[in-house]
């Protein structure tokens, strides 16, 4: 030891030893592209009329965070327990994850929050505007008078619902049939609604000069009264005794009446009406005979009811005219004319012409007409050119200078006549009605445009009620901007269903409930197009330590000082919620 | 994606790597893996430069700078320096490019793990002589441009395999790593830093200058190198227990080449040659993981 101590002190330890760190070295002044957070819009939301912001409630249930998600799609439509079940969902046709292995089951995700939050009693907590002075009636307590009563009462309006029908709920109440949308259901989402303010007042029938009277309480008027009378036929024998109102039917089984059925039915008709009566039918011991004067794949009717039908055993017939029909004792004889088709209609859909002279008789006991409603009186159609209006997307605003504004939605002005886009079209009215009071009528067309999701034409509340979404850009992921690599397949979830056999005999729901398990599996399966879920790769592949993580709502901020812009952040952000841009721009 | 490490870092901001470089992820991730009771020894490479000129230091850890072909000789003696101090805690670590692993320092890291010495040797391997001006290496891979392989002159000869050259000598462990890939980089620095012996990493680093590639893309290229099998993960125990740790999706090697400016002048019937020479190694590995005959 001794000796050890004597050379420490006789060798003097001559290494240059650093002492500072970098930090000294502004090394951002190196760079000439600089990254920044940026979140897009995804696809889904676009698709999803009512524009549900779908990307985050995917990344919420994967959180386990099952209330926020469910409130996530509250702020955009107060119908999730209603749309998880009857939607046609055109958001899962958009989906990105579509071209990687299956598109995301967004309709099962919403219909298990909303289950959970109904199981577990949630009770959403909602942003609501300061009460305003005006007072708007809504005629109607269908998806579309329900949902614009439901956004004009958080908007801080009062809203009176006028429903003619002794419960709410219109064609969710009184059409669409049991096995797709129990009635606890329906009441729930109802309840949540009047919850949140909306009066409506069930057994009042609105008759044309309540619009002249209006406006000594309401300053707007919102008309959704909805397409209730089945459209005729124009064929002989249609209006003879026997021969039934698909719509009219459905409601009569929905009043818990339960006709029996024995042998064929036809059902004339290839929308949702028909394929709903047909399948009706068949639960009720009928054999379903759809009679379509089109072809098959022209139907209106969402592909997923059409495909479900024919595995009930409905038949479907198609390209076959009615042209008349006679009874026969206890029978009825539709006869038919074959058709052929002649080119493409406007609509995208085959056009036909009759095939030859040759009818066809089909003999069965029942006929329903089911070929499309229309608006049971005509004063709830828009008035066309007679007033001064503004045809909006899923809506028409008259601005009358006399009396109450008034706006028609829902059916009774839709292109596309689904629960979706009735909700659309009550948000439409109520952002629409809300410029209108404080800048004006002329400023409502222009001003709608600043809160589509995207491209448009979805609407969304939560950028008009300037919520966190509005700061994202309008641009609308591509599955070429997704950074598939940190993806791995994962099959799309089965979607439970009762047995074919229990479902020719029974009203009970159809889809049953998935797992909280199942859920968040495919919620996981989400890429969360162009949203941050801070999975924390740009801060870790960040050679130059610029990420700092902070307490704002992102997370992490970029450190410009040292960033040196080589951009690897943003391109294995596997999502595209950042951009890589000229320094300077 | 979770590390499974402290959100300690012992590096910092303000090192002079390029944009995008491969090396700086490398050491970021090593370090966070094996903590601050680590010695570096540092022989030539582009490390020298990044971690900062005198008196400045990038990394929180002691770094002895040394001379290129000292690196296995200057961690034998760090250890043994320890070791008769008592201090059997602190990890000494080799950190070393392609260069000063494949080439000049060979010998001494040849010897050091003949002798079986206590320390973990990384190479982080960029392919090239890339702080010099980007010469070739045995490291440099069969078609790339380098500045002394310029032209029609690309490198025709392959890419010396380091690590069965390690496994050769029967250390403890030996394993292949890749910046793309940080959580089985850091599973394998702990590893490496729990086993007693002379521990091999080797650590494939893109070089966006050297490269000729957007330095955006340095991760990208990264992992498709072992989407495509041409930097197989995996790792030996005791010279013989192969595991091979990730199995790729097996992407043509065009995938690789075509991004890379080195790589520009491959013709199709080159990229034909070059994918028989890969599917070999990568058969070959197989075999030797035993999961083909």
């Amino acid at each position: 030891m001794a000796e050890q101590e004597k050379i420490k002190s006789e060798v003097p330890l001559l290494i240059p030893r650093s002492c500072e760190s970098t930090l000294t070295n502004m090394t951002g002044s190196w760079r000439f592209l600089m990254p920044r957070y940026e979140e897009k819009t995804a696809p889904c939301s676009t698709a999803c009329p009512a524009g549900e912001d779908i990307g985050r409630i995917e990344m919420l249930t994967t959180q386990g965070l099952f209330k926020e998600a469910w409130e996530t799609i509250l702020r955009e439509n107060p119908f999730p327990a209603v749309c998880g079940r009857v939607c046609y969902h055109p958001c899962e046709n958009r989906c990105n994850r579509g071209e990687f292995d299956d598109a995301i089951a967004i309709h099962s995700i919403e219909r298990f929050l909303a289950d959970a939050a109904s199981r577990n009693e949630f009770k959403p907590s909602i942003e609501k505007l300061p009460s305003k002075k005006q007072k708007i009636a809504v005629v109607g307590a269908g998806p579309s008078g329900l949902a614009a009563a439901y956004f004009l009462t958080l908007l801080g309006y009062i809203c009176d619902v006028f429903e003619a029908m002794p419960e709410a709920g219109g064609v969710l109440r009184w059409g669409i049939p049991l096995y797709r949308l129990p009635i606890s259901v329906l009441r729930n989402e109802i309840a949540h609604i009047e919850s949140v303010g909306v009066r409506i007042h069930t057994g009042k029938c609105i008759s044309k000069s309540f619009l002249d009277e209006a406006h000594n309480q309401y300053s707007a008027v919102f008309m959704g009264c909805g397409h209730s009378r089945t459209r005729g036929l124009n064929i002989p024998g249609e209006n003879m005794d026997g021969l039934e109102d698909g719509i009219a039917f459905l409601g009569k089984v929905r009043q818990g009446e339960t006709p029996s059925f024995d042998g064929s039915v036809a059902v004339i008709g290839g929308g949702n009406t028909a394929v709903d009566v047909a399948r009706s039918v068949l639960r009720l011991g009928g054999k379903s005979i759809l009679v379509y004067r089109r072809r098959r794949q022209d139907m209106p009717a969402f592909d997923q009811e059409i495909h479900m039908a024919l595995e009930e055993g409905v038949e479907i017939r198609e390209l076959l005219a009615p042209v008349k029909v006679e009874k026969n004792g206890r029978e009825y004889t539709l006869t038919v004319q074959p058709m052929r088709v002649a080119g493409t209609d406007t609509d995208g859909r085959a056009a036909i012409e009759p095939d030859n002279e040759m009818t066809q008789e089909i003999i069965v006991q029942r006929i329903f007409k089911a070929i499309g409603e229309e608006a049971a009186e005509d004063w709830y159609n828009p008035p066309g050119e007679k007033e001064k209006s503004l045809t909006l997307k899923n809506s028409v605003l008259i601005p009358r200078s006399q009396g109450a504004v008034l706006v028609i939605g829902g059916d009774l002005t839709n292109q596309t006549k689904s629960v979706v886009h009735a909700v659309a079209s009550g948000k439409e009215a109520a952002i629409a009605l809300d410029i209108l009071f404080q800048e004006g009528s002329e400023a409502v067309e222009s001003r709608l445009k600043d809160y589509v999701v995207g491209n448009g034409p979805s609407l969304s509340m939560e950028v008009y009620m300037a919520g966190p979404r509005s700061e994202r850009e309008k641009h609308i992921v591509e599955y070429d901007e997704i950074n598939t690599d940190y993806f791995e397949l994962a099959p799309r979830v089965t979607q439970p269903r009762l047995l074919i056999e229990e479902r020719r005999k029974t009203f009970e729901e159809i889809d049953l409930k998935i797992s909280a398990n199942v859920a968040i599996r495919e919620a996981e399966r989400c890429f969360n197009c162009g949203l941050c879920n801070q999975c924390d790769n740009c801060y870790l592949f960040c050679p130059d330590l610029s990420i700092q993580k902070d307490d704002s709502s992102q997370g992490r901020h970029i450190n410009y000082d040292y960033c040196k812009g080589c951009g690897i952040c943003v391109v294995e952000c596997p999502r595209n919620a950042m951009v890589l841009e000229e320094e300077g721009t | 994606m979770e590390l499974n490490v402290l959100d300690e870092e012992y590096m910092t901001s303000g090192h002079v790597a390029c944009p995008g470089c491969g090396a700086a992820i490398a050491m970021r991730f090593f370090l966070k893996a094996v903590g601050d009771k680590t010695i570096i020894v540092l022989p030539a490479c582009c490390w020298s430069i990044i971690a900062g000129p005198y008196p400045q230091s990038t990394v929180k850890v002691p770094v002895i700078h040394s001379a290129f072909e000292t690196g296995g000789a200057v961690a034998s003696g760090v250890r043994a320096a320890l070791d008769m101090k008592g201090d059997t805690e602190t990890t000494v670590v080799t950190w070393a490019g392609d260069g000063g692993t494949f080439d000049i320092g060979f010998q001494a890291l040849s010897g050091a793990v003949e002798r079986n010495e206590d320390f973990i040797y990384v190479c982080y391997d960029n392919e090239a002589y890339m702080n010099t001006g980007i010469q070739r290496s045995s490291s440099t891979p069969y078609g790339a441009w380098t500045t002394t392989t310029p032209g029609d002159e690309w490198k025709k000869l392959r890419k010396k395999n380091i690590v069965e050259v390690l496994v050769a000598h029967r250390i403890p462990y030996a394993a292949t790593a890749n910046i793309a890939f940080p959580e089985d980089l850091v599973r394998k620095a702990k590893k490496a830093q729990s086993i007693k012996g002379s521990k091999f990493l080797h650590i494939f680093a893109s070089c966006p200058t050297g490269w000729r590639i957007p330095s955006e893309s340095s991760i990208k290229i990264a992992r498709i190198a072992v989407q495509t099998n041409i930097f197989p993960l995996y790792e030996v125990e005791d010279g013989v227990k192969y595991t091979i740790n990730y199995k790729p999706k097996e992407f043509p090697v065009s995938e690789y080449f075509k991004l890379q400016g080195r790589f520009q002048h491959l013709t199709d019937e080159d990229m034909k040659h070059i994918q028989k020479m890969v599917d070999e190694d990568w058969a070959l590995l197989l075999r030797k993981a035993g999961e083909r005959p």
